[in-house]
């Protein structure tokens, strides 16, 4: 065993900010009583991870931690994406958590905490940093739904989340065991390697890990039929923690199954890297998405609570998201990546509004008429919504049109087809809270003094929302500029 | 196999000790019965009680303190066998370790966990 150098410490250096503002914040919890001291601090430790990532990235990958470790393209876009929706999401925060009975410290610090195994997670190379990783992230997110632990409803899908998250983390767990006892090793090179040398791949042990290890993930990111937790813990949890869990958990998932499928089923063996992804891989990948998008499309129509429309919304997204990868090509994990990128700004930009809205924003309802009260908050969301369904000239346009380009390339013409019809549905889904924003009267005016105050929106809520949307905006129109450092792992 | 006797030696002589002092306190202890201690009890609870009833959370808090420094310091022994192989390095990294632990139990104190 040779030991690790201490100069490894350097490719963690993002994540050892987020975790020393973590654990800065839990020393002065107890004297903490307003959220604005704990906002700052960790959006003050988003931007400093964000900028360092950038500013520490190396010329070529490079790894540590005896090869547990990279930073590279890949995982730099996915971090500096987490950053940035930690940041936002600490910004949205400030209205809805500032409550009697949620810590602002304690919030912040689990924010901080979940963002940073999430780094850990999509710049791992091993198994069992991936584990670790992914279940820092999982950890904090129990508590964050529950977190409001004077509600039922809050503490019901906390627990509903935990029974059912500590069971895909058993599946995930014991599919590193199989594989470890198929191989004979965690680390994705040593896989790849033996399975490229050898008739591994008929190897029931290594064929049972590799599902188990599938469904593991197919959990984080909510594809279906892995997805039953995700509208219940988004309806149960504070609307920014949801939209945390939306966004900067699914792209950590998603950036992890895209790292295990290339660096362990598509690795460059002998400095050669195959064209694509084996075809038993792509037909999981292809199950996963088809139900996705059709379940979470089709589901989304039902739902009179925005929360859960949302969830059902974002599970047909990590359909989508998931068709870059199945076409296997490094255009495609790029086409994922930018899916990614745009999904998760649009999708807290629609938080945002929701956050804004306040008990308002969780019903269906209560969007009826809002343009005529609120115009420029129903303005802001009818951008969202038009870039959720994918209509130019929104970035959910550009990063629909990626992904659904790349299946085509790669002949899954079916796939593509079904993606397109499934994204008219989700128009309708969409449109619909449009339609009653726009085209219905408001139920009872409200003359209530009380009600224009809070429609004051916070400067740090309003900052969160012009950026999303200024993203939304500028993605659509020119998605070069965005995403062109989006490099395939 | 023969590298595991140790293993088993161990095993019987802690089933050794441990059996001999419960043994042994149950035939040279005073034995003073009353009713409070004849009750089967589980973490100071009352045995019996309709669910949705109050109970004391104190207990637990205890049990979930001891669990958590009690299972971080097993780390210790691990590292302590391979302490030299790892140099400076380990004991850096054991020192950040440990931080993270004081943290934790300045977090607990300071939020009156440890107050009865």
């Amino acid at each position: 065993m040779t030991p690790v150098p201490i100069t490894d410490v350097a490719l963690l250096v993002p994540e050892l900010i987020l975790v020393g503002m973590a654990l800065a914040l839990l020393l002065v919890a107890s004297r903490i009583r307003e959220a604005g001291v704990a906002t700052a601090g960790t959006v003050l430790a988003a931007a400093l991870a964000a900028v360092l990532t950038i500013w520490l990235m190396p010329q070529s990958s490079k790894s540590g931690f005896s090869e547990m470790i990279t930073i590279d393209g890949y995982s730099q876009f996915f971090k500096v994406l987490i950053a940035s929706a930690l940041g936002l999401t600490a910004l949205l925060s400030v209205k809805r958590v500032d409550v009697k009975f949620v810590r602002p410290a304690e919030y912040h610090a689990l924010l901080l905490l979940a963002a940073a195994g999430m780094m850990f997670a999509v710049s791992s190379l091993d198994l069992m940093t991936l584990y670790l990783g992914l279940e820092l992230t999982t950890l904090c997110s129990y508590v964050l739904v529950g977190i409001t632990v004077d509600k039922p409803d809050s503490n019901e899908a906390a627990i509903k989340y935990f029974l059912l998250g500590s069971f895909a983390s058993a599946l995930f767990l014991y599919g590193m065991a199989l594989i470890y006892g198929a191989t004979g090793t965690t680390d994705f090179k040593a896989i790849a390697l033996i399975l490229s040398q050898s008739s591994l791949g008929s190897d029931p042990l290594f064929v049972a890990g590799a599902g188990l290890l599938a469904a593991g993930l197919a959990f984080k990111i909510a594809a279906v039929p892995f997805h039953a937790w995700a509208p219940d813990a988004y309806e149960g949890a504070q609307a920014p923690v949801a939209a945390f869990l939306a966004t900067a958990s699914k792209a950590a998932g998603l950036a992890a199954v895209g790292r295990v499928c290339w660096a362990i089923f598509k690795t460059p063996t002998n400095g050669l890297q195959f064209d694509k992804l084996p075809p038993e891989v792509s037909m999981l990948l292809v199950g996963l998405a088809a139900l996705s998008i059709v379940v979470g499309s089709i589901v989304a129509l039902a739902q009179t609570n925005m929360k859960r429309l949302l969830a059902y919304s974002s599970i047909a997204h990590a359909g989508y998201a998931l068709l870059g990868f199945i076409a296997g090509t490094d255009a495609g994990a790029e086409a994922t990546m930018t899916y990614a990128y745009f999904y998760v700004f649009m999708t807290l930009g629609t938080f945002g509004v929701i956050i804004t809205l306040e008990d308002r924003g969780e019903t269906l309802d209560g969007y009826q008429g809002l343009a005529v009260e609120r115009p420029k908050t129903a303005a802001l969301m009818l951008l969202f919504l038009l870039s959720l369904t994918g209509i130019p000239p929104t970035a959910g346009f550009v990063a629909k049109f990626v992904v659904i380009l790349n299946v085509v390339r790669e002949g899954y013409y079916v796939l593509a087809t079904l993606a397109v019809a499934c994204s008219v549905i989700t128009a309708f889904v969409y449109l619909r809270v449009a339609v009653l924003m726009y085209m219905k009267e408001p139920v009872a005016a409200s003359a209530d003094p009380e009600d224009a105050l809070s429609s004051r929106l916070p400067l740090a809520v309003s900052a969160a929302l012009a950026m999303t949307a200024l993203i939304t905006v500028v993605g659509g129109i020119f998605p070069g500029i965005l995403t062109s450092w989006a490099v395939a792992p | 196999m023969s590298e595991y006797i140790g293993v088993v030696a161990c095993f019987v002589i802690a089933g050794m000790i441990a059996g001999g002092m419960v043994l042994l306190a149950s035939v040279l202890g005073k034995k003073t019965p009353s009713l409070e201690k004849s009750e089967p009890f589980e973490c100071g609870e009352t045995p019996f009680s309709l669910p949705g009833g109050k109970l004391a959370i104190k207990f637990y808090l205890t049990a979930i303190l001891f669990i958590l420094f009690d299972v971080e310091v097993v780390f210790l022994y691990p590292w302590a066998v391979i302490y030299r192989k790892l140099g400076m390095v380990g004991l850096v990294e054991m020192g950040v370790f440990l931080g993270i632990l004081l943290v934790g139990y300045v977090y607990a104190w300071s939020n009156k966990a440890l107050d009865w």
